[in-house]
């Protein structure tokens, strides 16, 4: 049987339609979130990347889903995507400085790197520690990014990538708290093995 | 590299432009993205290249039938003039949205806006080169109408204003098949930091290996060449690794 994901919806702020597609393949029962109300049907989120990291916080507080998100994230598994995971920081530097939703501890920074920014394409994953996310799922295997800013953390992290000589973070994981800077709903057949993984969590 | 395939629909076929004039069908925008995404392609870029031209709205259904079930980012452009335009493409499941005529010819802080909303990185501007004596000039609609900019001009200017990408293509070389415009690309991948996606021109595996030695752009975006089955995306990704250990 399908298992009952929710997908939170910021508002017209990207696509949100890819990773609503990819869950599905991976065999969520997705449920769009857009108030408060929504997370009672629920039992794992995932948190979309479309958007600009202040733009987001914007949109969170005025839509009063700053609070019901904290909570999911204590007793449910929970994805963040791309930008879905650089919320979870402490603050970002994206269009000036913003307070993120301060889930795990760091910075969202501006790539700085000889190489084109923002990094675009596939690459693989070094994991750093066991993540149930990546299950079945070797070193050798890519997925796809698309981002300028990073996610500077010294305490959490899950897996690490690079993007010519620089290195940088690629997934976070605390308790049942996750974040991918990657987008696993673009990243083919691996990607629905992560989100498949997630699901199953 | 990045191999993209890019599409260029009147719709609701997918047509091949020779030369940004005269149309061709190719088949229809689902079923060819299907097949790139199967031969390996890393993205698909749909290009609505009418619906500038005929001052309309995009239309959506092939959008959203193209985009369903493709694990790949899927970048659409045609026409946008406004944030709301977006922002109906990414929910027809656009990954990224192309600009070009409005932000060039019109009002060039629709790219600011965009990246302000959207993030810089789902932001492509597409350039249409011609040459122009040394230099190249900006064209839009297919390579129609002249803009009076200059190409290294406005690349600088859209990557300050947010843009996340460069598509460049060359007027002169689109359709063709005879090679890329190699200083063109070359110039502007110089010229800028965020990533460029080089097109117009590929008619042979040698013409790619050519334009990544010399002008090494992030991506390759190709339309004829697998249209017309010369090749498919494997083939060019072998003799790209071949070629180019170091990528």
């Amino acid at each position: 049987m399908a298992r009952p994901v929710g997908l939170i919806d910021f508002g017209s702020m990207g696509n949100i339609e890819s990773i609503r597609n990819a869950l599905e393949s991976a065999g969520a029962d997705v449920r769009i979130i857009r108030n408060a109300r929504d997370f009672e049907s629920v039992e794992r989120f995932v948190l979309p990347g479309v958007g600009s990291f202040p733009e987001v916080m914007r949109r969170i507080h005025s839509s009063g889903l700053e609070e019901p998100i904290r909570d999911a994230t204590r007793s449910c598994p929970t994805l963040g995507i791309c930008l879905g995971m650089q919320i979870l920081a402490t603050v970002g530097y994206e269009f000036g400085e913003t307070v993120g939703l301060g889930l795990i501890d760091g910075e969202v920074r501006l790539m700085q790197c000889k190489s084109s920014v923002p990094h675009i394409g596939f690459a693989s994953i070094q994991q750093v520690c066991e993540s149930p996310l990546f299950s079945g799922i070797d070193e050798t295997e890519e997925f796809y990014f698309m981002h300028s800013y990073e996610f500077v953390n010294y305490t959490d992290v899950a897996a690490l990538s690079s993007h010519g000589q620089h290195k940088f973070v690629a997934a976070v994981s605390r308790g049942k708290l996750h974040g991918v800077q990657f987008h696993p709903e673009k990243s083919r057949d691996t990607g629905i093995k992560l989100l498949r993984n997630f699901v199953e969590l | 590299m990045r191999i993209i395939a890019k599409l260029d629909v009147k719709p609701p076929y997918v047509v091949k432009p020779v030369h940004f004039e005269g149309l061709r069908k190719v088949g229809e925008p689902r079923e060819l993205a299907r097949k790139y995404y199967n031969q390996g392609a890393d993205e698909v870029f749909y290009m609505d290249i009418v619906a500038s031209l005929y001052q309309r709205d995009i239309v959506y259904g092939p959008i959203e039938a193209a985009a369903k079930e493709l694990f790949i980012p899927f970048a659409v452009g045609g026409g946008v003039r406004d944030l709301e335009g977006m922002s109906r493409l990414f929910h027809s499941g656009a990954d990224k949205v192309v600009i070009n005529t409005y932000a060039l010819q019109h009002d060039p802080s629709l790219i600011d806006r965009a990246a302000k909303q959207f993030g810089a990185q789902s932001i492509v501007v597409s350039i249409e080169a011609k040459r122009s004596g040394d230099d190249w000039e900006c064209y839009s609609d297919c390579g129609r109408e002249r803009s009076g900019k200059l190409v290294m001009d406005w690349a600088r200017e859209v990557q300050e204003r947010g843009a996340g990408e460069l598509l460049v293509q060359s007027v002169d070389h689109d359709g063709r098949q005879i090679g890329f415009d190699i200083d063109l690309i070359r110039n502007v991948k110089q010229l800028v930091s965020i990533p460029v996606v080089a097109a117009s021109g590929a008619g042979s595996l040698e013409h790619i290996v050519k334009l990544a030695r010399e002008a090494q752009p992030d991506a390759l975006a190709l339309a004829s060449l697998l249209h017309y089955d010369h090749s498919d995306v494997s083939a060019v990704k072998a003799v790209l690794t071949a070629k180019s250990p170091s990528e």
